[in-house]
């Protein structure tokens, strides 16, 4: 990547009124974030959504930003942000009754995608993806939260820590709680099919 | 069999920045407890379960470059040469403005051109003079030619008549001798006819004779028999 291709330039130039730049650096991060919306929400237009909320929060806060992190490191924060709010929103939104309706007892507060998941019908013939977000969807907005960021963003435990402002015990502990649920629920499908 | 020791070891097995000493005793570990060790393989298997997704394409959207625009006031681009001469329209208009008001006249003469401001009655009246005789003349000039587009109009007209009276004399003429000739060849079809006709009769005539003379040579001879 040459010099003038650096996250650091396209910011400069973009703050100077560089729509080119501007596109540029979103080009580059638009495909993650959407991707990690996707995973996070299970739904391609909430995944629009915040990824627009997403680069309208990198936009007007592009002046803020000092360099002291990585813009990847940044980008990702103001993700798990506008994700914590929109899950919010969606909770206010919608009946309790509906999130814990097909829950059972485990007392787990379900992401509020779940109940609307039709991954099949979201993402036509891409199995593999289908699969990973009826893993996803077993799992609850933290759980979730942690594992997108460790094992899709590669996050270490501090980073993840520090982002959702929880003791890096907290985060393992989710984590491997997650990991476990997960295994729970692949043997279970692999029982059943 | 479990083991008291799998939350642990499993939390810390995932851990970035564990030291040395404790990740050679977290890998002894897996490596003599064979529970710990399948509980790792089974989570591991459903951390692997989920690095198989792959990337959605993104829909398209504008990618805020509209509202990007709009906050740092950017038009759409103009060639600088345009803008280097965007004056000259406003220029224009405003020196044609000041010959209006101030009544600018240019006026070409042997000796040159001669520009003059708010008009000139001298110049008024030699322009009305000039007027007059261009009016007259071109009058003149049009009744001339009225009178040879006249002249011309006759004289086609009456070589297309002599045209039409020639042509209707030869196609009279020509009908006259087409019937005449008709009415002589059908004359002598008729003529042949009625030979033709004459001769099938004489033809007939005698062979109605002989008939009558075989009977009555039939008769004698019958007669004559008894």
């Amino acid at each position: 990547m040459s010099l003038i291709d650096k996250d650091e330039a396209l910011i400069i130039a973009a703050l100077k009124g560089s729509a080119y730049a501007w596109e540029k650096l979103v080009k580059r991060y638009e495909s993650k974030i959407y991707n990690h919306g996707l995973r996070l929400t299970g739904s391609s237009s909430d995944a629009m959504d915040l990824m627009q909320e997403v680069f309208l929060g990198v936009y007007r806060n592009l002046h803020r930003f000092r360099g002291d992190a990585k813009f990847s490191s940044w980008i990702f924060r103001i993700a798990h942000n506008k994700a914590v709010d929109m899950n919010r929103r969606k909770r206010l939104m919608t009946s309790p009754l509906k999130f814990f309706a097909d829950d059972g007892d485990d007392g787990f507060e379900k992401f509020p995608g779940k109940k609307e998941l039709e991954p099949e019908n979201r993402l036509g013939n891409q199995e593999q993806n289908v699969h990973v977000l009826k893993l996803l969807s077993e799992l609850n907005s933290d759980q979730r939260s942690i594992v997108e960021l460790k094992v899709f963003q590669s996050l270490t435990f501090d980073e993840i820590a520090e982002l959702q402002d929880v003791s890096k015990n907290t985060v393992k502990t989710r984590f491997y709680s997650a990991l476990k649920k997960l295994k729970v629920v692949s043997e279970e499908k692999n029982v059943l099919s | 069999m479990s083991c008291p020791k799998t939350h642990y070891i499993l939390q810390e097995y995932f851990s970035e920045n564990l030291l040395t000493v404790a990740r050679d005793e977290l890998d002894k570990h897996l490596t003599e407890c064979v529970y710990c060790n399948a509980q790792l393989e089974s989570v591991l298997l459903a951390q692997q379960n989920l690095r198989q997704w792959q990337d959605q394409r993104t829909p398209h959207w504008d990618r805020g470059l509209e509202l990007f625009r709009q906050e740092h006031r950017i038009d759409r681009p103009v060639s600088r040469f345009w803008i280097s001469w965007q004056w000259l329209p406003t220029a224009a208009s405003l020196a044609m403005l000041c010959v209006l008001l101030f009544n600018v006249s240019v006026v070409s003469n042997d000796s040159g051109f001669s520009i003059s401001f708010a008009g000139s009655s001298d110049l008024d009246s030699n322009l009305d003079t000039q007027l007059v005789e261009f009016e007259q003349a071109q009058r003149l000039e049009i009744k001339q030619l009225a009178a040879r587009v006249a002249i011309r109009q006759d004289s086609t007209n009456l070589q297309l008549l002599r045209a039409v009276m020639e042509q209707t004399q030869q196609s009279t003429a020509d009908s006259f001798d087409h019937m005449y000739a008709y009415f002589e060849q059908q004359r002598l079809l008729d003529l042949q006819d009625m030979r033709a006709s004459y001769e099938q009769l004489v033809d007939s005539d005698y062979e109605t004779i002989r008939s009558l003379r075989q009977l009555v040579n039939y008769v004698g001879f019958q007669s004559d028999i008894r």
